[in-house]
């Protein structure tokens, strides 16, 4: 009879879980139970007692998006006078910015928008290489890279061998939501990417020579079983590509979005953190997601099985939009990581260390709120857009008059 | 039950460990050996202290707490009564207890006289002592008790300079001395934005406070000034009583997201059953 001790006697022993005894563990198992089994898989695949983090800036380069998944509070539709492209220029400052806080990488994401074709990415990446050729891209997940796909109609691997060329370095794993097709059709996003098309975008990545990132967003209206079949999908692909560097999990953000409810807890938050690093026995790192649940439950990820604090940020705007304003700059970040007796170290995507704390090794300004896409009230249309052919008549409007 | 029941050399280990998850487990333990799976609550209404402000409060609240530093002994005294006066029944609480004796010093009457006159005016509880600025918690604690009144919780207002273990000790002593300490918040209440405590910090302030202060019954966070988040891991890690919930009933955002469901949801979600209580420490069946 399976019970909670023998499951936990098999995750100690380092043994892989099946579906069921997972769940068993996820349902039944205390909560500080789950923390030492998590706590106890981190330890031996990072016994050096160290949490990375990364400096980089998460950017979103246009809110406009027609994929209208209803947990989504950041998107504007097609046509809204809120709805933004950020210019090359203005990223390039946003790099500027970054890197004099000793950032190494953009994390660029953005909505699917109808009037930026596959070669406004390869000029904006190619641009970004030139001026900057150490600086890394992480940009555009799965789904943006479905999008990109149709809206070319060329072949996912096409897409991304175009993207590579140009300048992509990685991608992230975002738009994951739940793999689970039930869950993704109740959440309006079963059009942007079903369960299978997300994996396969990670595993053509994976085939070109990529490495990428998976998320999980729990908390809408999935059950704890999908939550588990999210995590041995990914679990699987892993297995098959050795790809993904790192997985991320967070819970739904309801303010401001369509579907409304409810913000998972916690203690749920710490169970799920939990419970990821016991069945992905094949990921080697773990996100905390300090931007979701604050500071103080992103350190104490820390006991939880994670082991890196995820990213300083600088810019956030999806998360906020849906309630969440967390911020943790480096010198934070650092504080938080000694604090709960590790090393902190600076690494890259690849998990490569690259240092101690850079503003221990030069004067960095602090930071004390994430800073947003754009400022308010800017309506700015970039003037390089004009070149790029719009697909929505209210594209091809902006395209024609002057701003 | 023992004031200390750990060793001083347990208290100083326990205090140096990263390893939060066992101190929370021991903690939990003492705080389920006490109180089983249950986590009390109170909704408060904080109504302003100065004479005059308005006084509308949701009938939900479990206690009615003036909050600020009286300005003079005839307005503190004239402020409680008016709030008195319409409180139906409800618990009013005031004032922190270091306001109080300053006060009292300032207006050159003794600490109990004063109290004595709060009491009359219609003051059940004062709202806080604060630990670490009272000159002499015992005397000043010991003077409430006289008075007639009850102390609704023994905080603490800043993070101490010194080791957490001797003032959790330090509260311990007073409690044996006093023996009036219902609950006890130990987190600050005082909070440096610029250098906040961590949340390793905080799970281990409130599960050693389990440990140490065994001899108060209620280890309390504050929700409104923790946030749900860490309270609610704070409830999983020794304390057992949720102070400051909202008492308001209306939200925009629909019943499921008032304070209450919220509240209850949390607590629930900890594993635990939620107790409403007033700020009597009675329960309250709703």
């Amino acid at each position: 009879m399976m019970t909670v001790e023998r499951v936990a006697k098999k995750v100690r022993s380092g043994e892989r879980l099946n579906a069921a005894e997972a769940l068993e563990l996820y349902r039944r198992a205390p909560t500080p139970l789950l923390g030492e089994l998590a706590d106890g898989v981190r330890v031996r695949k990072h016994p050096d007692g160290i949490v990375t983090y990364i400096i980089d800036r998460n950017v979103n380069y246009t809110n406009v998006c027609v994929a209208r998944c209803n947990f989504c509070a950041f998107y504007r539709p097609v046509g809204s006078p809120e709805g933004y492209v950020l210019g090359f220029d203005e990223l390039f400052r946003k790099i500027d910015e970054t890197i004099a806080v000793g950032g190494i990488q953009l994390l660029l994401q953005g909505g699917h928008n109808p009037d930026l074709p596959l070669t406004w990415y390869e000029d904006l990446f190619r641009a970004i290489k030139e001026r900057y050729p150490a600086f890394k891209l992480h940009a555009l997940s799965p789904p943006e890279v479905i999008h990109l796909s149709r809206l070319s109609q060329l072949r996912v691997p096409t897409v991304i061998d175009r993207l590579i060329s140009a300048g992509l370095d990685s991608i992230p794993g975002g738009g994951a939501e739940i793999l689970v097709d039930r869950v993704r059709t109740l959440l309006h996003c079963y059009g942007k990417a079903t369960a299978d098309e997300w994996l396969d975008v990670m595993r053509h990545a994976h085939r070109a020579g990529l490495r990428t990132t998976a998320t999980m967003m729990y908390g809408t209206v999935e059950t704890d079983e999908e939550r588990l079949e999210h995590l041995l999908r990914l679990r699987a692909l892993q297995d098959e590509t050795k790809g993904f560097t790192a997985f991320i999990t967070w819970s739904y953000q309801p303010d401001h979005t369509e579907l409304g409810g409810l913000e998972a807890t916690g203690i749920d938050y710490l169970r799920t953190l939990a419970l990821a690093r016991i069945v992905l026995d094949n990921f080697d790192n773990l996100q905390a997601s300090w931007v979701t649940q604050g500071g103080k439950v992103g350190q104490l990820s820390l006991g939880y099985g994670a082991n890196d604090m995820g990213s300083v940020m600088i810019e956030e705007n999806v998360v906020r939009a849906a309630g969440a304003s967390y911020c943790m700059d480096e010198v934070e970040i650092v504080r938080n990581i000694e604090d709960a007796g590790f090393a902190a170290k600076r690494r890259n995507m690849h998990y490569d260390i690259l240092g101690d704390p850079i503003f221990r090794e030069r004067e960095v300004p602090r930071m004390l709120e994430l800073a947003t896409a754009r400022a308010e009230g800017d309506t700015s249309v970039p003037e390089e857009l004009l070149k790029y052919a719009a697909r929505s008549q209210a594209g091809k409007r902006l395209r024609v008059i002057p701003h | 039950m023992n004031a200390l029941p750990v060793t001083d050399a347990e208290i100083t280990a326990l205090a140096a460990t990263h390893d939060i998850i066992n101190l929370g487990m021991l903690a939990d333990e003492a705080r389920r050996h006490r109180h089983g799976t249950r986590t009390t609550f109170v909704r408060v209404a904080d109504v302003a202290a100065e004479p005059g402000a308005p006084l509308v409060w949701p009938r939900s609240a479990g206690e009615i707490r003036v909050v600020g530093a009286p300005s003079s002994r005839s307005a503190a005294i004239e402020r409680v009564k008016e709030i008195a006066a319409r409180a139906s029944g409800v618990p009013v609480s005031a004032f922190s207890l270091a306001d109080i004796e300053q006060l009292a010093a300032r207006e050159g009457v003794t600490l109990r006289s004063l109290l004595e006159e709060l009491r009359a005016a219609g003051m059940e509880l004062v709202a806080e002592a604060p630990f670490d600025q009272l000159p002499d918690p015992g005397r000043s604690i010991e003077e409430v008790n006289i008075s007639g009144l009850a102390l609704a919780r023994l905080t603490i207002q800043q993070l101490p300079s010194a080791d957490v273990p001797a003032l959790l000790k330090g509260v311990a002593r007073l409690q044996q001395a006093v023996a009036v300490i219902r609950a006890f918040a130990p987190l600050p209440r005082k909070l440096n934005p610029a250098v906040p405590t961590t949340g390793y910090d905080d799970v281990k302030r409130v599960a050693l406070a389990r440990l140490v202060v065994g001899n108060v019954p209620s280890i309390q966070v504050d929700w409104a000034l923790y946030g749900p988040k860490l309270a609610q891991v704070a409830l999983t890690v020794g304390a057992d009583d949720v102070d400051a919930v909202s008492a308001e009933d209306q939200t925009t955002q629909g019943p499921r997201r008032a304070p209450l469901e919220e509240i209850r949801r949390n607590i629930r979600a900890a594993c635990q059953e939620p107790m409403e209580r007033n700020g009597r420490f009675e329960s309250l069946p709703r």
